[in-house]
């Protein structure tokens, strides 16, 4: 006899989803009590909580809020698909209009450290800026002023390079915020920027070998190219400024 | 040198220098905004959703970010549904069903892992993989009401609900996918079957 296996479904009284919106707060007054009541006796519902609980751990570990914000906003500020084109509430409009308003992608490419190489592009390489704040993210605006205490988050996007390295320039110096493998989308932090100053600029350094922080900062300290004389790289330079100090 | 200040979750330059690729620190719990409610709310789900139906966390991670960027640009239709936890999975489901149906080609294959793989794993776990792999035999319709009904568990009638579909219906796709379930099940993994009958 062919041995059988169930696929599963609903039970005369249990349903995962229902323990999903209890715990999400959707159910309410005699609902949510039959539900309560079930769920504290109900093994195989118990069991579908801890499964949502698992759920919980895994975003932590697998999708920080900082990376999802960051991830929502660089979606939005994409033309939204016409399918999906709705009327948008008030405040949400507000706050798309400033993302989609011209971003701060940078698109100045230079060559890398070698002279006698070609110069080679991997395409679709840019840096963008977003703001973060409450509520989600927006682009910053091409020659946007960053404001005061302003939560910045890079956003990559690497083209088909391997390593990606990240540093701020400003007149207190040089200060390397990333190294590392060239992943597309934001980088996992925000920071502030609190040197000194009214300009600055953020310099992405992108190449297929592993990038040395500190060989980076002392090139840049010195006026150089980023790259070394030998590498095949590909430069992005984002110019960042300010309101002077009153 | 220049001086800035890592944000909470972020990454400061001396963890840069240690080689990157390290996991972000957790983000402690921080200021409300709808953005933030929403993550609180739901985004443990679809992104559970999305792991299951991509088996990638990076794919799923982006999959998650697409959902949630839909749902802000369905504002009012998002806060007008009476459960946006059954609005929000269906949303991710039928995005991952999209992305798996632009990608899948060896879905056969991947059943008749799934198949061998159940004298392994515990009948719960195999359950799960196995049906996975049997939406690959499906149409979309049968496979988007085949997740809301055998992973979900929803009652033919919340489908209904949830879809805008007649029940009629429902039950229709869902012995559809149960038909082609077994095909492809009878194929791939000649010892294994589902139950007889289609008593939904």
């Amino acid at each position: 006899m062919t041995p059988t296996v169930s696929l599963g479904g609903p039970g005369l009284a249990c349903s995962a989803m229902r323990v999903r919106r209890l715990l999400a707060g959707e159910l309410s007054g005699p609902e949510r009590a039959r539900a309560e009541e079930h769920l504290a006796a109900c093994t195989r519902c118990q069991a579908a909580r801890a499964d949502i609980e698992e759920e919980g751990r895994a975003l932590a570990r697998v999708l920080p809020f900082e990376a999802f914000a960051a991830g929502v906003a660089e979606r939005m500020a994409r033309p939204a698909p016409r399918r999906l084109g709705r009327v948008l509430a008030p405040a949400l409009a507000a706050c798309l209009a400033l993302a989609a308003a011209v971003p701060l992608v940078s698109r100045v490419l230079e060559r890398g450290g070698a002279d006698r190489e070609p110069f080679r592009t991997k395409g679709g390489v840019s840096l963008e800026v977003f703001v973060q704040q409450p509520g989600g993210a927006r682009a910053l605006g091409a020659g946007e002023p960053v404001a005061p205490g302003a939560r910045l988050r890079p956003v990559l996007h690497p083209g088909a390079w391997r390593q990606a390295a990240l540093a701020l320039v400003d007149a207190d110096g040089v200060a390397v915020l990333y190294a590392g493998p060239a992943r597309p989308g934001p980088l996992p932090g925000a920071f502030e920027w609190t040197g000194g100053g009214t300009a600055g600029t953020l310099v992405l350094l992108l190449a297929d070998e592993p990038l040395d922080p500190d060989a980076l900062r002392a090139r840049l300290e010195r006026g150089g190219p980023p790259a070394p004389p030998a590498m095949r790289a590909e430069v992005v330079r984002v110019p960042l400024g300010r309101a002077a100090a009153p | 040198m220049a001086r800035f200040a890592v944000i909470a979750g972020g990454r400061a330059a001396d963890e840069a220098r240690r080689g990157g690729g390290a996991e972000p620190a957790r983000l402690p719990a921080r200021e409300g905004g709808l953005l933030a409610d929403l993550y609180a709310r739901h985004a443990a789900a679809v992104l559970g959703r999305c792991r299951y139906l991509l088996k990638s966390d990076e794919a799923a991670r982006d999959a998650t970010q697409e959902v949630f960027a839909r749902a802000l640009r369905s504002l009012p239709e998002f806060q007008g549904t009476a459960s946006p936890a059954t609005w929000l999975m269906r949303i991710a489901t039928h995005h991952c069903l999209n992305e798996l149906r632009a990608a899948r080609a060896g879905w056969r294959e991947e059943l008749r892992r799934a198949g061998e793989a159940r004298s392994h794993a515990g009948v719960e776990a195999d359950k799960r993989e196995l049906l996975r792999a049997l939406l690959g035999a499906a149409q979309p319709e049968e496979q988007e009401m085949a997740v809301l009904y055998f992973v979900d568990e929803m009652t033919q009638a919340e489908i209904a609900e949830a879809t805008g579909r007649s029940l009629p219906t429902v039950r229709k796709r869902l012995r559809g996918f149960l038909a082609a379930a077994r095909g492809a099940l009878a194929e791939a993994c000649p010892g294994l079957s589902l139950p007889e009958g289609d008593d939904l």
